[in-house]
């Protein structure tokens, strides 16, 4: 009897464990996070998937840019498609336009306990169209100025700080360039210079650096807009040419320059952070790096600047279900909490009250660069615009034409101009 | 005439999969994209009544002028030294006796089983900026590195090369079916009139291997106005108009910019191209002797 | 003393033939070597034509942490069905058109010959749309229906049915055969080559088949192979050996396949050179 007993009991909690596993909600997730910012976020979801037993998150990370955004978007015109998946807050209004996103309403973000407050008022109103929430902030990443200290150092351009010195101003900096190539580096500084983004971010911080409008009131580059532009552009091109900066370089490449100390400086993202962490904990780097904001070249201190967020697509046909949506805003509200670790992965976290901690303010490099927060400036607010989007495909045909010397910079910032307008029109 | 009508169903019966196939997956399709260029419908559902808008479009989209005049430099470089090449490399594999002769043959025609990925991996890593072993050879010959798929300049003869490497074997094989056909009495009888090997090649070999010649050229050239898999891979996150080909553009208007009408339009277009091209070639190759 | 005449240019040709050889098939063992070392010797300077430090980390990495199982299975099913449908639609079709008399056998046949190679490329909008339609987006069915139209097939079995001599069909006719039997005890048979070209053929043109499939799975789990190692990333650091392994993983059974049948998978396609277009 007794055997019996707890043979049956064996059996009750098997069925108790069965059907808790089907009660789980699995959760489809799509990403274009790779490198460093990948391996960060898959520990972050192994976390959540260990601590929320009733949840699991699928995660595929797809290629960045045009590859992911044309995935997303074509398989929520035939309800197919993650259940979440991250977001460029500069593309919002494009995703909205072509009726890719849903909309979290806000009795649903209320129930999950999401709350507008927690995040930079500009930041939480970049998730928005017509007062319509259709994302939630994840962080705000920017580029800056990676830098080799011994090959600074070399040339003389190391501050007592540890900093680089003499960088502001563009004749101060291309001087610089020059000095550490001449000192013995293959390059002055790196940058992707093949490409869309790795072009985009630094000419349109350049830009921004001179109090440029890039689009208002429906006009692109208005005025004598486009002369910035093609200032901003024709720097660039400088440096190309005067063979400070590698030519037609792959993303990928334009990062090994720069670890395998053949290039002394690398403009990135600050997404780059965790490849020199990890690269210098392995031993692996060969010299000491550090990372700060970068330099004002013009008139004022700009920084382009862009938000991940996590957003749903619109399924047409196969909506998500009020379950799955639980679990969705659960899993959102979670990543945000511990957006910590996501610090860690250079990125400035959108959710407050980690930006207030201790941890995240001694937080290192992220302390140092900092400070370009307060004069970040966000891709232009169009359905044109953000991660590939026509300004991206526009400025790769005509700025990263012209920087690598194929088209002259005056007739670069026009095509650019001329192009985006049409597409207004 | 009982027997007849029977008749009828039987042959129905066989002809019934591939003529349904054909009507449900083919004739619909067709018919539909010629409907969807009237539109200016997005990829998933309907649209307004255009007219003749997005053909007036066509001709004065510069993207589409690109990628159009982008197909026709791939074709010039894939077609003929694709056929000439084959049929070289053949003569080659032919002269071979025994292992020797297999080995050679597997190595020409090894890449033509691979999947198109798999070649895209292997030149994007032989061919890498920074680590690709093809870079040694730049820097020694050329110069300088060369970020190939990157450089207006180098993209599409580099891809047109790729692609001559992945598929040739199949080429290859057919033109070794075709020497195997010419009887070697024809170059014995040439040889005691003292023939060399050049002459033997021009009045013997190059007129004798003309059918299959043809048929290269015919498969290499409606296969190369198709082109997209290998170039999209290989030139993706780069500047995709460098490059841009007819099909790429399809794929552009209507998955990414959602364009279903103006996408079926290019769509159209490159049908017809096809069809004409494929007239024009089977009269200019029918004008040749057999 | 000229009893032996030694063909210099003879020689030579051939040198030159051992050495494009070696060439073209360099990328195939650059690509496996590089798969067999550890990432960090991947991108040290030089060229090392064999690894310092053997390792299968690569090939460990690809199985475990990606789904390339599923994607295997995807393309294994994908390429089989597609294979099965179009040699048996082309030579049942084939078969009619060569030796049945019907109404409409002339129009079916022009239409056949005017849809040779068939530009399906140019129907990818449509063909998405209809798809989408069916519900056949991320399934099997989806990745494989625009597959099967492929009329060269037809035309192919068509001509060497064509030269198969009445007397065969005849006989088989005074013995009470039904049209059935006829096609499948004698037409298939005597061409089983041609059969087994065609099969090849366009096994190996689904199994490579990309932009479609690349276009009709948006999964994960429906992608086949070819798709797979290029869609899904990876979240580790420098992968150049990773890719790699994933891209050899990806040619290996059909590579293995070719090395053994060699002589038969040649012939087959050798026979192909027969058609006149």
């Amino acid at each position: 009897m007794r055997k019996f007993m707890t043979k049956a009991l064996a059996t009750v909690a098997l069925l108790a464990m069965t059907a808790g596993a089907q009660a789980k909600e699995t959760v489809v997730w799509w990403d274009f996070l790779s490198g460093g910012d990948g391996v960060r976020m898959k520990s972050l979801i192994d976390e959540f998937n260990k601590t929320n037993p009733d949840i699991e998150i699928q995660a595929t990370t797809l290629e960045w840019g045009i590859p992911f955004y044309t995935k997303v978007q074509t398989s929520a015109a035939v309800g197919e498609g993650p259940d979440v998946m991250t977001y460029h807050l500069s593309r919002l209004p494009l995703g909205v336009d072509s009726g890719v996103l849903r909309e979290i309403t806000a009795d649903e973000l209320k129930a999950a306990g999401i709350e507008g407050a927690n995040y930079a008022p500009a930041n939480w109103k970049a998730a928005q169209v017509d007062g319509k929430q259709y994302a939630v902030p994840f962080d705000i990443h920017s580029i800056v100025l990676f830098y080799n200290k011994d090959a600074l150092k070399k040339a003389d351009l190391l501050g007592e700080d540890g900093k680089p010195k003499g960088f502001d101003g563009i004749e101060n900096f291309d001087a610089a360039l020059k000095k550490l190539k001449d000192a013995g580096s293959d390059y002055g500084m790196s940058f992707q210079t093949a490409g869309d983004g790795g072009v985009w971010r630094i000419f349109y911080s350049l830009f921004n650096q001179q109090g440029g409008d890039f689009y208002k009131d429906g006009k692109f580059l208005d005025g004598d807009n486009v002369d910035k532009a093609a200032k901003a552009a024709g720097a660039m091109a400088k440096w190309v040419s005067d063979g400070v900066v590698p030519k037609q370089t792959d993303y990928n490449p334009s990062i090994a320059l720069f670890t395998s100390g053949k290039a002394p400086l690398l403009m990135n993202g600050v997404w780059e952070v965790p490849t020199m962490a990890d690269l210098s904990k392995q031993g692996k780097l060969g010299f000491e790096w550090g990372a700060v904001q970068i330099p004002t070249l013009f008139d004022k201190p700009a920084t382009w600047a862009d938000s991940h967020a996590f957003a749903i697509p619109d399924r047409k046909g196969k909506e998500i279900s009020p379950e799955k949506l639980k679990a969705v805003l659960t899993a959102i509200k979670w990543m945000n909490e511990h957006s910590i670790s996501w610090a860690n992965a250079g990125h400035i976290p959108a959710y407050i009250p980690v930006t207030e901690t201790e941890a995240f303010k001694t937080m290192e490099p992220n302390a140092t660069y900092s400070s370009l927060a307060a004069t970040a400036v966000f891709d232009p607010t169009s359905k044109l615009a953000g991660v590939a989007s026509p300004v991206y495909e526009a400025s790769a045909n005509n700025i990263t034409t012209t920087v690598n010397g194929d088209m002259d910079p005056q007739a670069g910032a026009e095509g650019l101009r001329d192009e985006l307008q049409a597409l207004q029109e | 005439m009982h027997t007849k009508s029977r008749d009828n169903w039987v042959a129905a019966a066989f002809v019934a999969p591939f003529v349904i196939a054909y009507l449900v997956l083919f004739l619909y399709p067709t018919v539909r994209m010629i409907f969807l260029t009237f539109t200016d419908a997005p990829l998933i559902g309907t649209g307004g009544w255009v007219g003749f808008k997005n053909y007036l479009r066509l001709f004065n989209d510069k993207a589409y002028i690109n990628a159009f005049w982008n197909t026709g430099y791939f074709v010039l470089l894939t077609v003929i030294p694709n056929t000439l090449l084959g049929l070289v490399f053949a003569m080659m594999v032919n002269r071979q006796k025994g292992y020797v002769q297999s080995l050679i043959l597997a190595a020409f025609f090894l890449p033509y089983i691979l999947p198109v990925s798999v070649v895209f991996r292997i030149w994007e890593w032989i061919m890498d900026y920074q680590f690709g072993i093809a870079q040694y050879a730049l820097d020694a010959f050329y110069g300088e590195r060369v970020a190939v798929f990157r450089n207006k300049a180098w993209a599409m003869p580099m891809i047109a090369f790729v692609t001559i490497w992945w598929t040739i074997g199949f080429n290859v094989l057919l033109f070794i079916a075709g020497l195997r056909n010419i009887s070697q009495d024809m170059y014995d009888a040439s040889a005691l009139d003292g023939a060399n090997r050049w002459k033997q090649f021009r009045f013997i070999t190059w007129p004798l291997i003309w059918p299959v010649t043809a048929l290269v050229l015919t498969i290499q050239l409606i296969l190369q106005l198709k082109i997209f898999d290998q170039l999209y891979l290989l030139t993706l996150g780069g500047n995709v108009n460098n490059t841009m080909v007819l099909v790429q553009y399809i794929y552009k208007q209507a998955f990414q910019l959602n364009k279903g009408g103006y996408g079926a339009t290019v769509a159209f277009s490159l049908f017809m191209i096809i069809v004409v091209v494929s007239v024009l070639q089977y009269q200019v190759l029918r004008a040749k002797p057999r | 003393m000229n009893i032996v005449k030694i063909d210099f240019a003879g020689r030579l040709i051939t040198l030159v033939t051992l050495a494009i050889a070696i060439v073209w098939a360099f990328p195939l063992y650059w690509a496996i070597i590089t798969t067999l070392k550890p990432e960090f010797e991947v991108v040290q300077p030089g060229i090392n034509l064999l690894p310092k430090t053997w390792t299968l980390e690569s090939y460990a990495h690809v199985l475990t942490t990606t789904k390339i199982g599923r994607w295997y299975l995807n393309s294994v099913v994908v390429s089989v069905v597609v294979t099965i449908l179009v040699v048996m639609m082309g030579a049942l079709c084939g078969y009619a058109l060569s030796q049945l008399r019907f109404r409409g056998r002339t129009v079916l046949w022009f239409t056949v010959l005017a849809s040779f190679m068939v530009p399906i490329q140019a129907l990818i909008v449509t063909h998405f749309v209809l798809m989408s339609q069916l519900g056949l987006i991320n399934t099997w069915l989806g990745i494989i229906l625009p597959q099967l139209i492929v009329p060269v097939v037809v035309i192919v079995y068509k001509q060497f049915f064509d030269s198969v001599p009445k007397d065969f069909r005849e006989a088989a006719r005074v013995d009470g055969a039904g049209e059935f039997d006829i096609f499948l005890r004698i037409f298939l048979p005597m061409n089983w080559g041609v059969t087994t070209a065609l099969a090849i053929i366009t096994f190996i043109g689904a199994w490579n088949s990309f932009l479609w499939p690349f276009l009709v799975s948006t999964s994960e789990d429906t992608m086949t192979i070819t798709v797979g190692i290029t869609q899904v990333k990876d979240n580790f650091g420098v992968q150049y050996a990773r890719n790699l392994a994933a891209a050899v993983l990806a040619a290996m059974p059909v590579a293995i396949a070719y090395l053994i049948f060699q002589r038969r998978v040649t012939q087959a396609i050798m026979l192909s050179a027969g058609i006149k277009g």
